[in-house]
């Protein structure tokens, strides 16, 4: 199944948000690791500096004792927690002095100079006393880490303000942009199918009125070229009709005044052909009007008077067997343009009047609702022929002229007004037969 | 019976005058309107035969100022424009019956005969006069069993007087109803014509008004 396609206005909302929030977490990153080594160059002087301060008073404080080697412990003047402990040792490692809340498994064995990173904490080391007296400053990584992290929720707390509030923003922003967009959509979904005049396009942006433009060009082409088509249709229709007029006449009086011979039996052959060229040129000239497809007129009409006349066009032999039912009380009105429901409903009566048995009646019914009901009486017509009938070019089995195209214009005007022709045979109500039926309603 | 054409094509007109003189109506045949004008102002008609499209104009507009100058005489249109609608146009116009191009020559005589008919009030094709049975369709005119025959000529007569039932005609009108058989018509040809009527069909069907002209008389 095909997907049904996104919209601009929801493409452009989750895009742009979706890159808003692509950019924000790139800046979060960058502005992190910026953080982290200027962060980690401040603590780190502040471990240095802490480090030798430190180192300078514990000398002092050791060659004033009186027992050197022996371990003192500061106390805290205050109950507070301690994030940086320190330690002093000799060069072999025995602790001289230390803070009161120092962990000894933080220090190495053996005191080392500089600045290095251990499991847990970061440490910085120095001497004096040429070597003799040596002080170790440890800060607890985890302090460092809470740090960058609480700086980072703060740079990522506004995204989740800020991601509904830009999808909002460039909803409104971008469904507003396309204002002009939704307008020319509207328009071209209401317009009829036959509707060729000029889309309205106000308001469009740039980058679409070039496309409204085009389509635009697109319809007064295809306007133009319906036009002429349907001129071509009308004048040759017209153009060929005397010609051939003139000779079925001249044809036909000469078999008047032939004598009965092989002569004669020529000049009727030759008035058949005529009269078969004719019939063909006004059905393919009628298949190209109904391929057309306009068939939409303003003023409602009597669909039971244009029936009355055709009827009356039909030759009096034919008018004869033609029986016409019309509703009595009430006019059945119809919007369908008139030359074009004649056109159906003509060739419907002639084919059941080739067709059909000839001595039998063929019936036109009308009804109130506007079903139109073609019935001949006859030989039932094979299923599996039925469904060839509306094809172009398909006659029945049948010895009857024709040009096997009678039903497929009924046909293709029926589906240009929106209905269907529907075929039976036998025909409906009796045991043989066939029946065209359609509403026009 | 006397029938205006008014066809602008060559070919189809003179098959048209020939088939319709064939029948026994004289033929005046013009090739554009302003020649129709001048027919019609100067002959009365009993049948026109109408194109539409002309070289120098459209056919229903001759029409509508035919009917607006209160001119009754039957128009049977042939046109050749395929739609319904410009055809139901034309009857609208005050035509009185339309045949589309291309027609049988047949299918023309019959609407001809059948117009004329309508027009002269007695749309039957089966007319009872007296004891003579007269079929117009088959032009056959019956006493009881038997048939009586008329000449091409007799029949003119006889159709012009029918067409005007109870109704008198003048010699030159009678004389426009055997204009078809030939330009040269003689002086008596008329009274030859309806002697030999009144004796086939009876000597009390024809009346004589003398100096006025004929008229057939009513039962």
């Amino acid at each position: 199944m095909k997907s049904r396609p996104i919209s601009l206005q929801r493409r452009l909302g989750v895009g742009l948000t979706l890159g808003l929030v692509v950019l924000w977490l790139t800046i979060t990153l960058l502005i992190a690791a910026m953080l982290t080594k200027t962060l980690n160059k401040a603590l780190d002087s502040s471990l240095e500096e802490v480090a030798q301060r430190m180192l300078s008073l514990a000398v002092v404080e050791i060659f004033n004792r009186e027992t050197p080697d022996l371990l003192q412990q500061v106390v805290a003047l205050h109950p507070h927690d301690e994030y940086i402990t320190y330690l002093v040792r000799s060069a072999d490692g025995t602790p001289l002095l230390q803070s009161h809340a120092v962990d000894a498994a933080v220090f190495p064995a053996k005191p080392q100079l500089g600045l290095r990173t251990r499991a847990t904490h970061r440490l910085y080391g120095a001497s004096a006393v040429s070597g003799t007296i040596f002080i170790e400053v440890a800060e607890p990584l985890a302090s460092r880490n809470q740090a960058l992290r609480q700086s980072l929720k703060l740079l990522l707390l506004p995204l989740i303000f800020l991601v509904p509030l830009s999808l909002l923003g460039i909803w409104l922003f971008v469904g507003y942009s396309l204002g002009g967009v939704k307008a020319y959509r509207n328009a071209l979904e209401v317009r009829g199918a036959n509707d060729l005049t000029p889309v309205v396009a106000n308001n469009l942006p740039t980058e679409i009125l070039p496309i409204a433009e085009a389509v635009n060009h697109l319809l007064a082409r295809l306007r133009f070229t319906l036009e002429a088509e349907r001129s071509f249709t009308a004048n040759s229709a017209h153009e060929l009709r005397t010609p051939l007029a003139a000779a079925l006449a001249q044809v036909q009086r000469l078999r008047h005044e032939a004598p009965n011979s092989t002569f004669k039996k020529r000049i009727i052959r030759i008035e058949k052909s005529l009269e078969e060229l004719a019939n063909l040129s006004e059905k393919l000239l009628q298949l190209a009007k109904a391929d057309l497809g306009e068939f939409l007129v303003a003023t409602p009409y009597d669909l039971g008077q244009i029936l009355g006349y055709l009827v009356d066009e039909l030759s009096l032999e034919a008018k004869a067997r033609v029986k016409l039912f019309l509703p009595e009380a009430k006019q059945v009105t119809s919007l369908v343009d008139p030359d074009a429901l004649a056109i159906l409903m003509r060739n419907l009566i002639e084919n059941a009047l080739k067709h059909g048995a000839a001595n039998q009646p063929v019936e036109v019914h009308l009804t109130i609702e506007g079903v139109l009901r073609v019935i001949n009486a006859g030989p039932i017509v094979p299923a599996e022929d039925m469904q060839h009938l509306t094809e172009r070019f398909v006659r029945s089995k049948t010895l009857a002229s024709g040009s096997g195209l009678g039903l497929a214009i009924a046909q293709t005007i029926a589906l240009g007004v929106g209905t269907k022709l529907v075929l039976y045979s036998p025909a409906r109500g009796r045991e043989d037969g066939f029946e065209a039926s359609l509403k026009l309603l | 019976m006397r029938l205006l054409l008014v066809e602008d094509s060559v070919s189809l007109g003179e098959a048209v005058r020939e088939q319709i003189t064939d029948t026994g109506y004289a033929v005046d045949w013009m090739q554009c309107l302003a020649h129709a004008q001048t027919s019609v102002a100067t002959t009365d008609y009993d049948l026109i035969l109408l194109d539409l499209l002309l070289p120098d104009g459209k056919g229903l507009d001759f029409l509508k100022e035919l009917r607006q100058a209160g001119n009754t005489t039957p128009v049977i249109i042939l046109t050749a424009l395929d739609q319904l609608t410009d055809r139901i146009a034309g009857l609208n116009a005050g035509a009185d019956d339309y045949l589309v191009k291309p027609f049988d020559l047949e299918e023309l005589s019959a609407r001809v005969a059948a117009v004329a008919r309508r027009s002269s009030g007695n749309p039957s094709p089966i007319i009872q006069l007296k004891d003579l049975k007269v079929d117009l369709v088959s032009r056959a005119i019956t006493r009881g069993e038997t048939c009586i025959n008329l000449t091409a000529k007799e029949w003119a007569v006889f159709e012009a007087l029918l067409q005007h039932l109870g109704v008198l005609l003048s010699r030159t009108q009678l004389e426009d109803s055997l204009y078809a058989f030939g330009a040269e018509i003689e002086s008596n040809a008329v009274e030859v014509h309806i002697s030999r009527l009144r004796k086939k069909l009876g000597h009390d069907l024809i009346e004589t008004v003398r100096g006025m002209g004929y008229r057939l008389v009513k039962q």
